[in-house]
């Protein structure tokens, strides 16, 4: 126990330390983000026991796909920290899994599965009373899965065939997790969870919690023995797994002794261009994104088949491009370092390299995925070429953008230690600025859909103007950012924090400059303003014009119908004033400058 | 004739602390110019900003008189760098790099070509023609960082700890490049915390504590009559008077 002690005072301490800056504000964000979330889900417990484990499941899932796709996981202490001492595998295991415990996400989640307890003590005190280790046992259950899961990724990332063996599953699954109400629709069950899912989700070890506290509610003591039994095993299963899996973690993946093509290119946009598409067939990680974003939109685009619509199959080419932007969202953050190369030869382009490289590496298979499906489905051609175009243009456009206006610090690539996910040290900011370039390479469409709704055939011209007028204008926005900034930006890279520039040092942005409290509230503005303008507004407006049977999480849509208009367009005013204050208050202190030097 | 580098006032501060502190230098053409220090007194920092990979909050840095913030095209042009640490484009084999780097520099694809070879062969990193960058060993990334800063055959080359983790063969090697270039008319400035190396290499020596210049000139000015390291510790010395050593250790 001393061991494990030690750990997690070590983590208190170094989660001390970071807390500084704009980091301890995205920490301070994303708990709130979570304390609503897992308020939400306490309150679910009153509504009654299915509602609540298919939300654990939930939970759960975030827990094993999260890491994955958001810098590779909490490893505050690194398993290499230790490697000197010689502890055991099982005593460094059970060491780091104490030391998992503490931390902001684990806290969130305790407070999550409390769930279990309201929910027994409705249920009567013996309920109640076992409800309390089920919930602990659940929640080691969740930080071992999110551990093995990585460990188990990463030891797949070792290989090209493990590489696209997981972009493969993680895209089916979460692209059928995106697309749950076709599964529901499909069995029969618009206006709630089906039985079967009520049942298969008892099955997940997310579940069987649920089942411990439902058992001893009803006395069956075998049953909840068996549960608790259950979930006590599987914590001792994982924690030996993830012993084995640290003892093969060992330095980054091995490339193939193969030979290698050489270099052809002649000019300096040539060699980026070459020296870009190499690392993008030749880091796994890459390799493994690329290959998610491709399953993500060819399964998300095939779900509906399963309720016979073939509306949406076609769609898989524009999901695809999306995705794949949003996964090579911080482009120049995962390279590190090796920006004192460009900043070393400022007259080579290195943002259109960049940029030609990712249109090649996604928009052939893009285009074949497309015009193959439009072919099967027949259509509607005119919009899904308008749509495609712009998004390719879009996506090429933002990603270099994004990635230089909203660099996340790496960790250096050959500095990753044994997991390769590992790009950054602050998960919170690289899964934002992944779902800013989501939604705005998706926005980049608009123009050109709704001209191809209106015009037809025009619109594949407006969707070929507005993506090379992103290409080509958000490129060079990223150039010159780069040429003015790049020396911020290699020194963001270099040391993991902005560098904290003396007042009229000049290039300083409005936001650092501005109190706490205010940032946070701005953060706040523009992470949640979302929320009521998307989903509750456009998107709930939109399944209400289409007649479309889903209402979901969709507020407005479980109203009764004369309250549905009004709620869409009040939440999208909010939506809209939620981004308007995040605005007014960031650039609200140009007008009164303080006196600084 | 301009300096092939001329430091001037450069200041930078990290939060509270004071990294460098009103740096001067001035490194004539054709010297071999050392620049010491202890951990932590601003020699990665100084060198930094004197090639434009570092804002510095005042001053200013000239490399063949083109400033370095002002007219960087060809200032770095005319310079070849190897920062400590820093990442290279990990996915490329060694020769890849060079031909990548090359081009960027706006180098004919001949040239390129024979020059990355002779340097992978000189280097002895041409038995790892299939390796990627991302698995050299620490010294193999010190040799792949040489061959990048020397591959456009600049006038003024700028080293930060060159001999770091490279095997005593190779820095053998290294320093008849060095000699070689210097010989040929070049300038070079590096960075080491090895004496004897800055001594036996250099003519020019700067010591820097605490982010200031604490003595530059040639390496007989500097060091009077005593060795280098004398000098050294008389100029940056601690005032606990000497090493202290730990009691536990011996039984």
């Amino acid at each position: 126990m001393a061991v494990a002690l030690t750990m997690a005072q070590m983590k208190v301490a170094v989660l001390r330390h970071s807390m500084t800056g704009q980091r301890a504000g995205f920490v301070f964000m994303g708990a709130v983000v979570g304390l609503v979330l897992a308020a939400g889900t306490v309150f679910l417990a009153l509504l009654g026991p299915d509602m609540l484990t298919a939300v654990y499941a939930v939970w759960m899932l975030g827990w094993i796909f999260g890491p994955v796709f958001a810098g590779g996981g909490d490893e505050t202490l690194r398993p290499e920290y230790f490697t000197l001492l010689g502890l055991r595998p099982r005593r460094l295991a059970s060491g780091l899994l104490v030391a998992a415990f503490v931390g902001v996400a684990p806290a969130i989640s305790l407070l999550a599965l409390t769930g279990l307890t309201v929910f027994g003590v409705r249920q009567g005190v013996a309920a109640a009373l076992v409800s309390v280790p089920a919930l602990l046992l659940q929640l080691a259950v969740f930080v071992l899965l999110s551990r093995v899961a990585v460990a188990l990724l990463g030891l797949a990332l070792r290989s090209r065939v493990g590489a696209i063996g997981a972009g493969l599953t993680n895209g089916l699954i979460l692209a059928f997790l995106g697309q749950i109400w076709v599964v529901f629709v499909a069995l029969g069950e618009t206006n709630g969870i089906p039985p079967v899912v009520t049942t298969m989700t008892r099955y997940l070890p997310s579940g069987w919690g649920t089942v411990a506290v439902e058992a001893a509610a009803s006395a069956d003591w075998a049953r909840a023995s068996a549960a608790l039994g259950g979930l006590a095993l599987l914590v001792v299963l994982l924690l030996a797994a993830w012993a084995v899996l640290l003892t093969r973690r060992a330095g980054a993946s091995k490339a193939a002794t193969r030979g290698r093509r050489p270099i052809q290119a002649t000019t300096a946009s040539g060699a980026v261009l070459a020296k870009e598409l190499r690392t993008w067939s030749r880091d796994l990680v890459r390799t493994h994104q690329l290959t998610f974003a491709f399953a993500y939109g060819v399964f998300f685009a095939a779900a509906p088949l399963l309720m016979g619509w073939t509306g949406m199959l076609p769609w898989a080419g524009p999901v695809f491009v999306v995705m794949a932007a949003a996964m090579s969202a911080n482009l120049y953050g995962t390279d590190g370092t090796a920006l004192w190369l460009t900043l070393m030869t400022p007259g080579a382009s290195d943002v259109r390299g960049r940029q030609h490289a990712w249109l090649l590496t996604v928009a052939p298979v893009a285009l074949v995925l497309t015009v193959s499906l439009a072919a099967v489905t027949g259509g509607p051609w005119p919009m899904l070429l308008a749509v495609l175009l712009a998004l390719l243009g879009g996506g090429a456009g933002l990603v270099p953008l994004v990635s230089v206006y909203g660099l996340v610090p790496g960790t250096d690539p050959h500095r990753r230690g044994g997991n390769p996910l590992r790009s950054t040290e602050d998960d919170g900011a690289v899964t934002g600025t992944v779902y800013a370039v989501l939604v705005l390479t998706a926005l980049t469409a608009a123009p050109a859909a709704i001209a191809a709704e209106f015009l037809g055939w025009a619109g594949v011209a407006v969707g070929a103007l507005t993506g090379a007028l992103c290409y080509w204008g958000f490129g060079l926005l990223a150039e010159r950012r780069l040429l003015e900034r790049g020396p911020e930006l290699l020194d963001t890279m270099r040391t993991g924090h902005k560098p904290a520039s003396k007042p009229g040092a000049g290039g300083r942005l409005p936001f650092d400059s501005l109190p706490r409290h205010k940032q946070i509230i701005i953060g706040f503005c523009f992470t949640v303003g979302a929320i009521p303008l998307i989903p509750q507004g456009l998107l709930a407006g939109y399944l209400k014009v289409s007649e479309s049977p889903t209402r979901a999480w969709f507020l407005a849509l479980h109203l009764p119908p004369w309250l549905q208009w009004p709620t869409i367009v009040f939440m999208v005013l909010l939506g809209v004033a939620l981004y308007a204050t995040g605005v007014i208050l960031s650039y609200r202190r140009k007008e009164s400058p303080t006196i600084s030097d | 004739m301009p300096a092939a580098l001329e430091i001037h006032g450069l200041c930078k501060t990290f939060g509270e602390k004071v990294a460098v502190d009103h740096v001067d230098l001035n490194i004539p053409q054709g010297s071999f110019y050392g620049l010491v220090g202890q951990n932590g007194a601003g020699k990665t920092t100084t060198l930094s900003m004197a090639v434009g990979l570092l804002r510095p909050d005042e001053g200013h840095a000239r490399v063949f008189g083109a400033d370095v913030w002002s007219d960087p095209a060809a200032a770095k042009a005319l310079v070849g760098v190897l920062p400590d640490g820093m990442a290279m484009p990990e996915r490329l084999t060694g020769r890849e790099v060079l031909t990548y780097l090359g081009l960027l520099r706006g180098l004919s694809r001949e040239v390129v070509d024979e020059r990355a070879g002779e340097l992978l062969s000189v280097l002895e990193l041409d038995e790892a023609e299939k390796t990627l960058v991302i698995e050299y060993s620490t010294g193999m990334r010190k040799k792949i960082g040489l061959a990048t800063a020397l591959l456009h055959a600049p006038r003024l080359l700028v080293l930060d700890e060159p001999f770091e983790a490279v095997d005593p063969v190779s820095a053998a090697t290294i320093k008849t490049i060095l000699r070689g270039f210097v010989a040929g008319g070049g300038s070079i400035v590096l960075s080491s915390h090895v004496m004897a190396l800055v001594e036996q290499l250099c003519d020019h020596v700067a010591v820097i504590d605490k982010g200031r210049v604490a003595a530059a000139g040639s390496l007989d000015e500097v060091r009077g009559d005593g060795s280098l390291e004398d000098a050294f510790v008389g100029l940056v010395g601690t005032s606990n008077g000497g090493s202290k050593e730990l009691a536990w250790l011996s039984r």
